[in-house]
């Protein structure tokens, strides 16, 4: 096992399960009387395995190689798909897939060991592509067995051009699935930073974009950035091993997702001195502001920012001002992960509308940064601290009756009250444009809800009637 | 021995029971395994067959002990019980089923001790041990299919002399699973047959338990369902008719029909007029689309389920000529080997095409790079040599995520025409 090995839940303060009003949680937090709790009954999470492939694989000249059964590259699929649609989006003429390999760890492996197929599937990949990376993700199996995936990249490297990288991402380890993106940078920092100096380049950004990010945002990032005179690095969302390598010419930092590249930018500031803007994910108008303001500070161009993000106002000000008569009053309740489900929550305040409920997959210092800020802008509201189980969700949802659900559709859709989405990873979302797509987004599906409504007449829940009598937070019991 | 796979086709062993059970409804999978197996084995499996996510419960929503390193040193088999509690608690199904992920397997737990403390107490809860790490898919719907034999099939000395269990087609693991399985019920129901298909829209729980009444088990694969055909008949005293996969078109359907016939000894008029009404349907419109499609040199990749009927309808309905077909699945016996490439070479008027048996998609890609085609048919695994080729493709055989199919079916008299709706190109 790597001696490194660090996941969310060693973080101090960090909690994967619980639920409260918004204000006592705060209080709570802040007085440290938060306990561990865990749920008896739960829903499937997401693992961090998921997370550092997804991280990863539209990175060109590489190889995946998840070192599993073959069922653990099942959610690669959402991640190929962007993949592919990105190509698109960017003008490709032709979809590359990822190559991607798996060693299909069966019953002899399991008790042998499984460490010549991992060979040989480096090997293969050499063989078959000359890649410049071969990325080697770890799994459940392969932790549980003691399969010395560092020991195997090590002596392959020997003899070997391309970059071997292993990744600690064994789903069992952690239940905060962000801890596959840590896995992924500490395993960036380790094998692909390259031990030469190179030369700073003035007003080159480290712009972290995770898999979720549309090619309108990166579009809008960049010309954001390029406003101050900056130019972004983007990475490692359709990036390479150079751009990677470029990381530490850097002026500064920042990440479109709060809960992606943060130590790692830590990291680098501590490292290589490049400073960095750890703030809010660019979604509506104040966190848009924010983020901005963020990294034009940690790029010393703080007046300008404020100055483009006065004329930005002007521009798509009175837009806003149309979708908030349309929008005004409503009560939403908000899915999501992290980063998302926050800054979906301090959107729809731009357009006036108020939070009655919020589900977020953790609860640490950068929530109750968000908590303190969210209960000044819309008062008391239940948060769930889980990632998704909808059986808890339809339970509130049903008491709250929302005028509007925010994140995954699928159940909530079915009692007949509007839903939207604003994680798009194929549309714009994000900066100042992204503010007007999902105002009409939002206003649109809000008016005309005829779909979910005439659904609801037809369309199954799988949960008992008594369950949505009971306490929804009752498997949530003190460990 | 599953080997090593580049872009497998589909999950593990927990990806088929899961599509399985999905594709039934009202059956409740309790995912006894570490975080993140019930996204993987959804996303790896029901989610790449075009696109639509199953009603009742799928990915996050499927209750999962989610096993953390806790269980890992000190077993896992408390967490399992109360998890089962909770689901008898608050899920409203038929039936519950563990599913025996990598992490419980390696470590020891005895899920089928905890599934019998619940069945004593009353409780539909069932243990399916074959491990995530045993195999793919199929070796899970394999498993499927011996839990529901297992478990649920009532054994029954009375035959209904007009009911047939249709099997073969694996829901999910075929994108046009749903709307084949509805036009072979449509013709079998012509026939005066009543179907239990298991999967798709209404059929449920009952279908599977009543399957021991039926007369005959119609089995569409050539390789599939062995030990289940063996189990039905000395169980259950059911008998199966094989006929070697989806049958597409009027040739391989009128066929499928006539065997059906013999082996349930139908009226020879009845089949006969079924056979003719049915031909004459399809080729009322194949006649206002003479010379519609250009002729075309074509490569098939996929199942063997799959591959064979398409191979031969194009081949032998539709004149087009057939180049290479590559059948996908991972097979262990050179008998199925022998059996799906004779179903493939026995072609009326043409000769037969390369047949490759290779799932790895490198491979495949390899293979497909040597031949002169213009036309491919395929999965998403192939959709990047097509384009590279610059030829007409379309998305076939699973995985496929790039189109959104509901009831659209390929098989039968009427999904031959869909299919070459599909095929028309104006390029």
């Amino acid at each position: 096992m790597a001696e490194d090995y660090r996941i969310r839940e060693q973080r101090p303060h960090t909690y994967a399960d619980g639920c409260g009003k918004s204000k006592n949680l705060e209080c709570q937090f802040r007085d440290k009387k938060m306990e561990v709790m865990d749920r008896t009954f739960s829903q499937g999470l997401q693992c961090q395995e998921i997370n550092s492939i997804g991280a990863l694989l539209s990175l060109e000249d590489s190889v995946f190689i998840v070192h599993s059964p073959q069922g653990c590259v099942g959610c690669s699929v959402t991640s190929v798909d962007r993949y592919r649609v990105g190509q698109a989006h960017r003008g490709a003429k032709i979809y590359r897939s990822p190559r991607m390999i798996v060693t299909n760890l069966d019953q002899n492996d399991i008790i042998m060991g499984g460490e010549k197929k991992l060979k040989e599937a480096i090997t293969l990949a050499n063989e078959r592509y000359s890649p410049k990376v071969i990325f080697i993700f770890a799994s459940c199996a392969s932790g549980i067995i003691a399969d010395d995936i560092d020991g195997v990249a090590t002596q392959m490297q020997r003899d070997m051009k391309a970059v071997i990288v292993p990744i600690h991402c064994e789903g069992f380890k952690s239940k905060i699935c962000a801890s596959g993106f840590d896995a992924v940078f500490r395993a960036i920092s380790k094998y692909m930073l390259g031990t030469e100096n190179i030369p700073k380049e003035e007003g080159l950004i480290n712009l972290f974009a995770p898999t979720t990010t549309s090619y309108k945002d990166q579009v809008e990032m960049e010309r954001m950035l390029n406003l101050l005179g900056l130019k972004a690095n983007y990475v490692p969302f359709f990036s390479s091993l150079e751009k990677m390598r470029k990381v530490k010419a850097a002026q500064a930092s920042t990440s479109i997702c709060k809960v992606f590249a943060d130590e790692f930018m830590l990291e680098l500031d501590n490292k290589y001195g490049i400073p960095f803007s750890h703030t809010v994910m660019p979604i509506g108008l104040r966190n848009t502001d924010e983020w901005f303001l963020g990294i034009a500070r940690a790029a010393g161009k703080e007046k300008e920012a404020k100055a483009i993000i006065k004329k930005e106002h002007k521009r798509i000000g009175p837009e806003v001002e149309q979708i908030r008569k349309r929008l005004e009053g409503k009560r939403v309740f908000i899915c999501g992960g992290t980063g998302r489900s926050f800054a979906a929550a301090v959107l729809i305040e731009d357009f006036g509308m108020k939070l009655v409920g919020l589900e977020t997959p953790v609860y640490d210092q950068d929530a109750q940064d968000d908590i303190e800020y969210l209960n000044k802008l819309h008062g008391d509201f239940i948060v769930d601290i889980a990632n998704m189980q909808p059986f808890e969700q339809v339970n509130i949802v049903k008491r709250l009756k929302p005028d509007l659900f925010i994140g995954v559709p699928h159940w909530s859709a079915r009692f007949g009250i509007p839903t939207t989405h604003v994680l798009e990873g194929k549309r714009p979302t994000m900066g100042y444009d992204g503010i007007l797509y999902l105002g009409y987004k939002i206003a649109d599906q809000m008016e005309n809800a005829g779909f979910n409504r005439k659904l609801s007449k037809y369309a199954r829940l799988p949960y008992k009637e008594s369950w949505y009598q009971e306490d929804p937070f009752k498997y949530i019991k003190k460990v | 021995m599953p080997q090593i796979l580049e872009s497998p086709r589909g999950s593990c062993v927990l990806g088929g029971i899961n599509a399985a059970l999905a594709a039934v409804g009202r059956l409740c999978p309790i995912v006894h395994a570490g975080p993140g197996c019930c996204m993987q084995i959804t996303a790896g499996e029901v989610l790449q067959s075009g696109g639509k996510i199953p009603y009742f419960l799928s990915g996050v929503s499927i209750p999962s002990s989610n096993m953390l390193e806790r269980e890992v040193i000190f077993g896992g088999e408390q967490k399992l019980r109360d998890e089962i509690q909770g689901c008898l608690d608050i899920i409203d199904a038929d039936a519950f089923f563990i599913l025996n992920g990598c992490v419980p397997a390696i470590i020891g737990d005895d899920i089928k001790n905890v599934a019998e403390d619940f069945r004593k107490k009353g409780f539909p809860v069932y243990a399916i041990e074959t491990p995530g790490f045993a195999g793919d898919s199929v070796l899970g719907y394999e498993s499927a299919f011996k839990a529901f034999t297992d478990y649920l099939v009532k054994p029954s000395t009375v035959k209904q002399k007009n009911l047939v269990n249709l099997m073969g087609i694996f829901p999910y693991h075929e994108p046009f699973w749903e709307g084949n399985i509805q036009e072979l019920t449509r013709i079998l129901q012509e026939l005066g047959l009543e179907v239990n298909s298991f999967f798709g829209y209404g059929q449920s729980i009952k279908n599977i338990q009543r399957s021991g009444e039926a007369a005959l088990n119609i089995i569409v694969s050539p390789h599939l369902l062995k030990g289940t055909e063996k189990v039905y008949k000395e169980k259950f005293d059911v008998p199966s008719l094989r006929f070697s996969g989806v049958p597409i078109g009027a040739t391989d359907t009128s066929n499928f029909v006539r065997k059906v016939g013999e082996a349930l000894n139908l009226d020879k008029n009845l089949v006969e007029k079924v056979i003719t009404a049915n031909e004459k349907y399809v080729y009322y419109f194949y006649e206002q689309a003479i010379g519609k499609l250009s002729w075309k040199r074509f490569a098939v990749v996929g199942e063997a389920n799959n591959v064979i009927g398409l191979t031969r309808f194009l081949a032998n309905d539709y004149s087009f000529t057939p180049v290479i077909t590559i059948v996908t699945d991972t097979l262990y016996q050179q008998e199925d080997k022998e059996q799906i490439k004779k179903e493939i070479s026995r072609l009326e008027y043409i000769k037969p095409p390369e047949i490759i048996f290779e799932g790895d998609y490198y491979k495949v890609t390899q293979e497909l790079k040597k031949h002169d085609i213009t036309l491919l048919l395929g999965s998403d695994n192939e959709m990047e040599i097509a384009m590279e080729k610059g030829i007409q493709f379309l998305h076939t055989t699973f995985p496929v995520t790039e189109r959104l199919v509901f009831n659209r079916c390929i098989a039968g008299y009427k999904g031959s025409l869909t299919l070459i709706e599909d095929l028309y190109d104006n390029l």
